[in-house]
């Protein structure tokens, strides 16, 4: 009985630390065969251009998870806070350029720029918005998304040695030296970001968003985000800042994104605001609802199936967002009706047994 | 002086006054009833008592300390914590970690330490566990650590509702119904189990029932309500032979 | 006499958001969900519309209740299919399974219709006014949006608050459980607040689309947010509330496309529902809800 009682402890901590450390296992391997089978030349140039995009949208579903599956609310501007990454970084980059000649200083910073700049505009966001609850939530991050990237689509940018012109109108408005550099130019965005993204960079960014996510869902703040999840009312009752934790998980979930839009932004020379619309966050909750809501590892394996397959196989490619928009419906009833659940639960449970004695009799 | 002091607490919805010049004063270390017919406004007092609802009118004083008006996170801070006649646990999370969430206030660090898994993670986190396993041990849930909350059976949700308000190491306890649904052996034994906190934990509680044998079994002092106000109050066995109560209870 | 014509043009926008918004806010009120596939089944209607008029030669009015009809069983059946195994689900796990919804109509329509936006021929020919020597002009589209969108306010108030299926829907959206025990039955009426809703973004898309004659697989997106954002800036599960939402949304956006801004000008429209939810989160004409412990 006592011996009982000491491995139900002793067991009890390893399952979240096994389950992160496969995760990250995976990951490296994943790296590791990516880099030899280019390094040999084995894999298309499609694919190569694919390598750095699997790591954003990875990150960008992980971050998302954390205020989906773990908060338990529903944001729809992970696209918004991704294009301030992008853009403040891809500025960063730009300007300094000349003056931080280190790649491996100047991106790294670039990065943190635009995650923390996010992160800010998650907060400033967060304040007024994570009172709304569920449907209200959504749409209103939605909107939040649509004005960040409608502001920057419209925002002229550029310096010259008078100093830095801004405007909102038209390019002509900027008055820019003929010296002057333009950073922004409107719909047309940025252009001139400089190349620093690789596949190694994004590969040890994920590597970091994933241990950044687990830690933090099993931590004291994990602990009381989930327990906010699952019930406001009991949360307040045991002494929880809901609005804290909240703003918190939010916060964390914009700073990821952030991060992901720098690794974005520096893959391209130019990008434009539009590609950061709704659409875009939509398809990353995809990624989240697919790869298991609340599962982090599951948001990868999704983000980067759901990439990689509709490249390979050019001919469901144009069927791809119908199937993805089925799947959605289908894995909603299944995994919300009562019905279906209990089934489900049932089965499983059945089939765990059926699994655990195979493996008794295999002790034996 | 006493541990729980109530005056005069009132509170309309609307037009409707639910619950009006209702008082109780509670000892350190009492186990006091609350109870009366259904709609007779005990959750309603529990809710004001704990932050849940503003009160209209009346003080609520608990351990010399004005509370009256605060809200449900500062009055648990102050020490109130309770338990739901609906029971809500964080049922996708395990019964352990429920209880470790209600430690929340009392093993603090930061988010910054939780996410690099400074030292003081790892030291905080293996006390938290040491004392949810020694809450979960008084409920005899301690083997059911790993499990989700979601997956117990009832009377032990129950239980762990009662782990989890202990955790948060409340000076008074609110139980709102915890017998609610349980079979007689299973209500025996939770009396046995509140008599046991009170005595160890030097807790004093506060509870709502409607199974007689708990309240007459375990239940020193009663107050009875009805349409929202004291209909009386007095050591148990007297209040229980009240005719007014017994009418109250039995209608004409 | 800008002014005035901009004015026009937004209160015109404003009458078919409003149109759209009544959908959402019946739905909101009666079943308690965003439907967010409800601006893809304007695109639908658009496109039934196209179809019988381009395609098959159909006059306007039949081309319109053909439309109607088609958008009806089609809200019937996503309320059937998609909504209703999840009546006791979360919001979380309802409103992704709208999105995936709205992504099937989407995507249906590209399937069937291609990416290239076809021209719509506008199916109202009343003829434009001119007032004061031809500066200010009102479209055929503009009158006949803002006659047509106040006839079905009032028609909707009516059936509403007259019929009985109306005061059983206004019954659902008080108390689902008390209605259920006073006999109202629950899944007709959601059905049917589905089809009202439905058939409405039909007509809103006959109005849409003969005002901005282009149409394609997103082009009901867009509005339909917009329209969302107007049902809750008049109060989400009131029809007055939608119509003054939607005019006032329609105004403000075709005034800042025209003095601040045409690219902000759907930035100024979710400023305004940010805004509403930070001061009044139940919007001009709603009321507030509080959950019970």
């Amino acid at each position: 009985m006592k011996k009982e009682g000491a491995s139900a402890k002793t067991k009890f901590f390893k399952p979240q630390t096994r389950k992160s450390f496969i995760t990250y296992a995976m990951v490296i391997v994943a790296f590791v065969v990516m880099q030899i089978l280019s390094s040999g030349g084995y894999i298309s140039s499609m694919l190569t251009g694919l390598l750095v995009p699997l790591c954003v949208y990875s990150i960008l579903a992980v971050s998302l998870n954390l205020t989906v599956g773990i908060l338990g609310e529903l944001s729809l501007g992970q696209a918004g806070f991704m294009c301030v990454g992008a853009y403040t970084s891809a500025i960063f980059s730009i300007v300094t350029s000349e003056t931080i000649e280190n790649v491996w200083i100047r991106f790294p910073l670039a990065i943190l720029i635009g995650g923390i700049i996010a992160a800010v505009f998650g907060i400033l966001i967060g304040i007024p918005v994570l009172r709304l609850k569920g449907d209200y939530l959504a749409i209103v991050t939605l909107a939040f998304g649509e004005i960040i990237k409608n502001v920057f689509a419209a925002l002229y940018l550029g310096y010259d040695s008078k100093g830095v012109h801004v405007s909102l109108k038209s390019l002509s408005n900027l008055n820019l030296e003929p010296d002057g550099k333009l950073i922004l130019n409107g719909p047309q965005g940025i252009s001139g970001t400089p190349n620093d993204s690789t596949f190694i960079i994004g590969a040890v960014m994920l590597l970091i968003t994933l241990i950044i996510a687990y830690n933090f869902v099993y931590s004291r703040t994990g602990r009381a985000v989930m327990a906010i999840r699952d019930n406001v009312i009991a949360a307040e009752s045991v002494g929880l800042n809901i609005t804290k934790y909240k703003l918190v998980t939010f916060a964390l979930t914009a700073f990821l994104a952030g991060c992901a839009g720098a690794l974005y932004s520096h893959n391209f020379y130019t990008l434009q605001a539009s590609k950061f619309d709704y659409n875009l966050s939509i398809l990353i909750l995809v990624f989240v609802v697919l790869g298991g809501i609340g599962s982090i590892r599951g948001s990868v394996i999704a983000a980067i199936v759901l990439v990689l397959l509709p490249e390979m196989l050019r001919s469901i490619n144009s069927y791809r967002m119908l199937i993805y928009s089925i799947v959605l419906i289908v894995m909603m009833i299944i995994t919300s009706n009562e019905k279906t659940k209990t089934f489900i639960s049932a089965n499983t449970a059945k089939f765990k047994a059926l699994f655990k004695r195979e493996k008794v009799k295999e002790a034996e | 002086m006493a541990l729980l002091e109530v005056k005069n607490l009132g509170i309309s919805f609307g037009g409707l006054r639910a619950v009006d010049e209702f008082s109780i004063t509670i000892e350190k270390g009492q186990l006091y009833g609350l109870i009366g017919p259904n709609g007779a406004g005990k959750t309603t007092i529990f809710n004001m008592l704990t932050g849940v609802y503003k009160p209209t009118d009346g003080t609520i004083v608990l351990d010399g300390k004005n509370i009256t008006g605060k809200n449900t996170i500062e009055i648990n801070r102050a020490g109130i914590a309770r338990t739901f006649q609906n029971i809500r646990l964080f049922k996708d999370m395990t019964v352990l970690d429920n209880v470790k969430v209600a430690l929340h206030n009392h093993y603090k660090y930061s988010t910054f330490t939780g996410v690099f898994r400074l030292p003081r993670y790892f030291k905080l986190e293996k006390a938290m566990d040491a004392k949810a396993l020694e809450l979960l041990k008084v409920f005899e849930l301690d083997d059911k650590a790993s499990l989700l909350a979601s997956g117990l059976p009832y009377g032990d949700q129950r239980k762990l509702e009662i782990a989890r308000a202990l955790a948060t190491q409340p000076k008074l306890l609110l139980l709102d119904e915890p017998a609610a649904g349980m079979n007689p052996n299973e209500t025996a034994e939770l009396m046995d189990t509140i008599r046991f906190v009170r005595d160890n934990f030097d807790m004093t509680v506060l509870l709502i029932e409607h199974d007689m044998s708990l309240v007459s079994g375990i239940c020193e002092k009663l107050s009875v309500l009805n349409f929202g106000q004291l209909l009386c109050e007095g050591k148990t066995a007297e209040v229980l032979k009240n005719p007014e109560v017994i009418t109250a209870y039995l209608g004409e | 006499m800008g002014f005035l014509n901009n004015l026009i043009n937004g209160i015109s926008l404003g009458s078919i958001y409003a149109v759209i918004a009544l959908g959402y806010t019946l739905v909101y009120g009666i079943a308690k969900m965003l439907n967010f596939a409800h601006g893809d089944v304007i695109m639908v209607g658009g496109y039934v519309i196209f179809t019988c008029m381009t395609t098959w030669g159909l006059n306007s009015w039949l081309s319109i209740v053909l439309a109607v009809i088609a958008c009806t069983l089609l809200g019937i059946v996503i309320e059937k299919v998609a909504y209703k195994p999840l009546r006791q689900a979360t919001s979380l796990a309802v409103l992704i399974t709208a999105i995936g919804v709205s992504y099937f109509l989407q995507n249906i329509a590209l399937l069937i219709f291609g990416e290239k936006p076809v021209n719509f021929t506008s199916v109202v020919n009343v003829p434009s006014i001119k007032l004061f020597d031809g500066q200010i002009v009102i479209s055929g589209e503009t009158s006949v949006a803002i006659i047509v969108s106040i006839l079905i306010v009032v028609g909707l108030s009516l059936f509403i608050n007259k019929t009985k299926s109306g005061r059983a829907m206004l019954a659902v959206s008080e108390d689902r459980g008390a209605a259920q025990l006073m006999g109202v039955n629950i899944n007709r009426t959601i059905s049917l607040t589905f089809a009202i809703g439905s058939g409405l973004a039909a007509i809103a898309g006959a109005l849409l689309c003969s005002a901005y004659p282009t149409l394609q697989n997103t082009t009901g997106a867009m509005p339909g947010i917009k329209a969302f954002v107007a049902a809750v800036f008049g109060g989400i599960g009131s029809i007055p509330g939608a119509m003054i939402g939607g005019i006032l949304i329609g105004v403000i956006e075709i005034l800042g496309r025209a003095y601040i801004s045409p690219q902000l000008a759907d930035a100024i429209v979710f400023a305004v529902l940010i805004l509403v939810l930070i001061i009044k989160p139940t919007g001009i004409l709603g009321k507030k809800i509080s959950e019970k412990v």
